[in-house]
């Protein structure tokens, strides 16, 4: 909380009467004497400077902006679907540039291991022959394709486009909680957040030193091209599940920033080992397919028979090196929430390298001893299955039932290979302003990084989506669980 | 020694035309251990362009699309293969085998064949299977083995058609009557239940002219097992004839179960059903007789065109040839 001897009226600082800082969990605002950290310092005194009732017409703004663009996303119910406007809050969150370098090369780091790892289970399997990583783990994920073995990849890049999610621990280090290497969706949402900004606040940006991201469609158009022996000709487009998708405005909000195609598997074929779709003008052969549609739909013919989505016969042009997919098939087994575990051990192995950024503690069901102890403290520990992701399949321990303890329990057993557990985590806490007050609210981040088949050539639009829990004293910052988002600033060096 | 040629044709008749067609076939008959495909040659009619590719375990795969519409697929397949005979077994090996098996799935060389896969997974009933025809490890894994094969093969009959592609191993159980598909899909599970490798090998069988077995044509194409002993390697056996393999099987594809090596797989467009018409010729070559139609007659037209197109592909070919 502000101390009186910063400046601002009384009624100013009646925004943060609210605003909770305990020793527990780190506030990315304040240190723990009350005193605002470096990169925060200039934003509250703009908050502080301002009457609470623009704030306030500042939010609804914002809203209004957002509901205008069709920025929304679908919630998946078990009866019925809702599509929701992604809820905004008007407060940046703020990473100082040296922070922002260590998660940099750290994301660098370890998504060059990850690629390496897939390319090695899919070729010689050398890190599982000498049992770094326990073969059972890879051959048993949903998400491992036998039928990848031995396929030549572009580049070896298996994994171009990525989410990993980061939370900030109390000590104020960032950790990674997951990878997504699959279809990670979120990237349109933090490239809004940053119009909408500039929009609310137009005057706010000059000031501050932000290093921007809009060149984020630009760069995915380009790592996208170098995938593709034809480069800057490449025809690449983005294949779509189509509108009931939950991410469906992300694909054509990218797809319209790229200036590509969005297709659905309708609309293409595959000819002669090649793949095309069909335009007004007849077949257009198609190189590089960015594709939203997992790993099991995309092609009836390899995969899942009465998937509708795909296009019959893709995997065979794949195969033969006739399209390139990104992200490619099967890398999903590297995101299985008990192969994360590993990630360490495969940047040490790869790279002999020691992690930049840590991991999460992690105990693996699979093991009796760690499955005993998950048993036992099944109130206390974050339960997940390793295969789901938008926070489905999950049990937060301290803030469970009796009930759904034992609803998990019966499950663990069933299938322990399916489970994992971490320590309940106190995400780090940012300032939101809700309902005229500036109050406190965990948060993540979650960067997008765009590899190239090196370090080098990996790029991370500074800053990333910041999800917001919106609920007080929640922990679960999905979209799909009542989660929302804020702009995320990495100030330049000053 | 034997040389085989061997015809197999398979038509698709759909109630009203389809369109998109796209398709992929197994039926190369695999190079490996004691087994050489010389020639392998797969016509489609109507035309298509026929591409190749290898799976994961080196099976051969031929697929190829049809754009436009059609009310009929005709696939024409012949092989020229030539198959040894194997290395005779040990005369027995001794129980410290199991052991040796054990070390072996401990390095995850043989996941795909000890894992269940779709049709051969374990069931209520294949315990209680198990039992009755004594597979346990009170004897050596060979000798368990080969009295697998003799028992499975009087455990059940052989019927044909008494069960579908599709069916699971319950009802062969259940019904005690299957074709040679659920044969090999018990004895796999079985086989995998107890921690021996095994898979799916489907292929040809030359029938013995000797045993007046009814001559459906299509009784040609077999299924059989092939099982990993860390003393003699992979070991062919034929529940359904109750036989080790020899110079009369011939080997196509190699697969979890029937589900990763079915002949055809493929989708097309269009709401129609169809029908499926299968006919293999098997025959060694030094007899000459092979047969004018084997799906049945009034097809003479549509094979004398594909004939036509193929010879004239050839000469084009050879015309290139003589060019370079």
């Amino acid at each position: 909380m502000p101390n009186q001897s910063e400046n601002g009226s009384e009624n100013a600082l009646n925004l943060f009467k609210s605003y909770a800082l305990d020793g527990n969990t780190f506030d990315e605002m304040f240190q723990g004497d009350g005193r605002p950290r470096g990169p925060y310092q200039k934003l509250l005194q703009s908050i502080l400077g301002v009457q609470p009732s623009e704030l306030t017409q500042r939010q609804q703004a914002a809203d209004l902006t957002f509901l205008n663009r069709g920025i929304t996303f679908t919630v998946y119910g078990e009866d019925s679907t809702i599509e929701r406007i992604f809820p905004y809050d008007i407060l940046p969150r703020i990473i100082s540039e040296q922070e922002w370098h260590t998660i940099e090369s750290g994301l660098r780091q370890r998504i060059h291991a990850i690629n390496l790892f897939l390319r090695d289970v899919y070729h010689e399997g050398r890190i599982l022959q000498e049992g770094k990583v326990p073969f059972e783990l890879i051959y048993s994920s949903q998400n491992y394709q036998r039928e990848m073995r031995g396929v030549r990849v572009a580049n070896d890049v298996y994994t171009s486009i990525v989410g990993t999610d980061l939370v900030r621990l109390p000590s104020g280090a960032f950790a990674v909680l997951e990878d997504n290497l699959r279809v990670p969706s979120g990237v349109s949402y933090m490239l809004a957040n940053r119009e909408v900004m500039t929009q609310v606040f137009p005057g706010m940006f000059g000031g501050y030193g932000i290093q921007p991201i809009g060149h984020y469609g630009q760069v995915l158009l380009e790592q996208l091209q170098a995938l593709s022996p034809k480069g800057r000709d490449a025809t690449i487009v983005l294949l779509t599940p189509g509108i009931f998708n939950s991410a469906y405005f992300e694909h054509t909000f990218l797809a319209r920033v790229m200036g590509i195609e969005l297709v659905e598997g309708a609309d293409m074929l595959v000819h002669d080992g090649f793949v095309y779709m069909r335009t007004t003008g007849g077949l257009q052969r198609v190189d590089v397919i960015y594709r939203r549609i997992d790993d099991e739909f995309i092609d009836p013919l390899h995969f899942h028979p009465d998937s509708a989505l795909g296009v019959p016969g893709l995997f065979n042009a794949y195969r033969a090196g006739n399209v390139t997919l990104a992200n490619t098939i099967g890398t999903g087994i590297a995101d299985d929430k008990a192969v994360y575990s590993f990630v360490p051990e495969m940047i040490r192995y790869y790279l002999g390298e020691d992690p930049i950024l840590q991991n999460v503690e992690t105990y693996l069901c699979m093991r009796e001893d760690e499955c005993a102890y998950v048993l036992d403290n099944l109130d206390k520990l974050v339960v997940k299955a390793v295969g789901e992701s938008g926070g489905y399949g999950m049990l937060i321990g301290p803030h469970s039932t009796r009930k759904e303890q034992e609803s998990f329990r019966e499950q663990i057993k069933a299938d322990p290979r399916n489970y994992i557990a971490q320590p309940t985590l106190s995400l780090s806490r940012a300032p939101c302003y809700i309902n005229g007050n500036v109050v406190s609210r965990h948060v993540d981040l979650r960067p997008f990084i765009l590899y190239g088949g090196e370090k080098e050539n990996t790029v991370i639009v500074p800053g990333g989506l910041t999800r917001v829990a919106l609920r007080e004293g929640s922990l679960v910052v999905n979209s799909s669980q009542g989660g929302g988002s804020k702009d995320t600033w990495v100030l330049q060096h000053s | 020694m034997k040389y085989y040629t061997i015809h197999h044709h398979t038509r698709y008749r759909y109630s009203s035309e389809v369109s998109e067609s796209t398709m992929e076939v197994r039926m190369q008959p695999r190079t490996d251990r004691q087994q050489r495909c010389l020639n392998f040659q797969l016509e489609v009619w109507p035309h298509a362009q026929v591409l190749t590719a290898s799976d994961c375990v080196q099976n051969a795969i031929h697929y190829f699309d049809i754009p436009r519409r059609h009310s009929e697929l005709l696939l024409r397949a012949q092989s020229l293969v030539l198959v040894q005979e194997g290395q005779p077994l040990p005369e027995g090996i001794d129980s410290t085998e199991w052991a040796a098996l054990e070390e072996a799935a401990a390095t995850g060389v043989h996941w795909d064949w000890l894992s269940p896969s779709e049709f051969a997974r374990p069931n209520s009933l294949l315990g209680d299977f198990a039992e009755e025809v004594e597979f346990n490890r009170d004897i050596d894994p060979l000798s368990a083995l080969i009295r697998l094969n003799d028992r499975l093969h009087f455990a059940l009959e052989y019927m044909p058609k008494s069960t579908a592609v599709d069916s699971p191993i319950d009802i062969a159980l259940e019904n005690r009557r299957g074709v040679c598909q659920d044969f090999t899909h018990i004895m796999i599970a079985l086989l995998r239940r107890a921690g021996i490798p095994a898979r799916y090998i489907s292929g040809y069988v030359q029938q013995d002219p000797q045993k007046d077995e009814e001559t459906d044509l299509s009784g040609a194409s077999h299924a059989w097992v092939e099982a990993f002993l860390p003393a003699t390697g992979w070991i062919e056996l034929d529940p359904t004839n109750n036989s080790r393999v020899g110079d009369r099987h011939i080997r196509i594809a190699i697969g979890r179960d029937y589900a990763d090596v079915p002949p055809t797989r493929g989708t097309y467009k269009g709401g129609s059903s169809s029908e499926l018409t299968v006919g293999v010729h098997i025959s060694e070559t030094e007899d000459e007789s092979i047969p004018p139609d084997l799906l049945d007659n009034g097809h003479w037209s549509t094979r004398e065109q594909i004939e036509e197109v193929s010879s004239a592909r050839l000469r084009r070919d050879k015309e290139q040839q003589q060019q370079q």
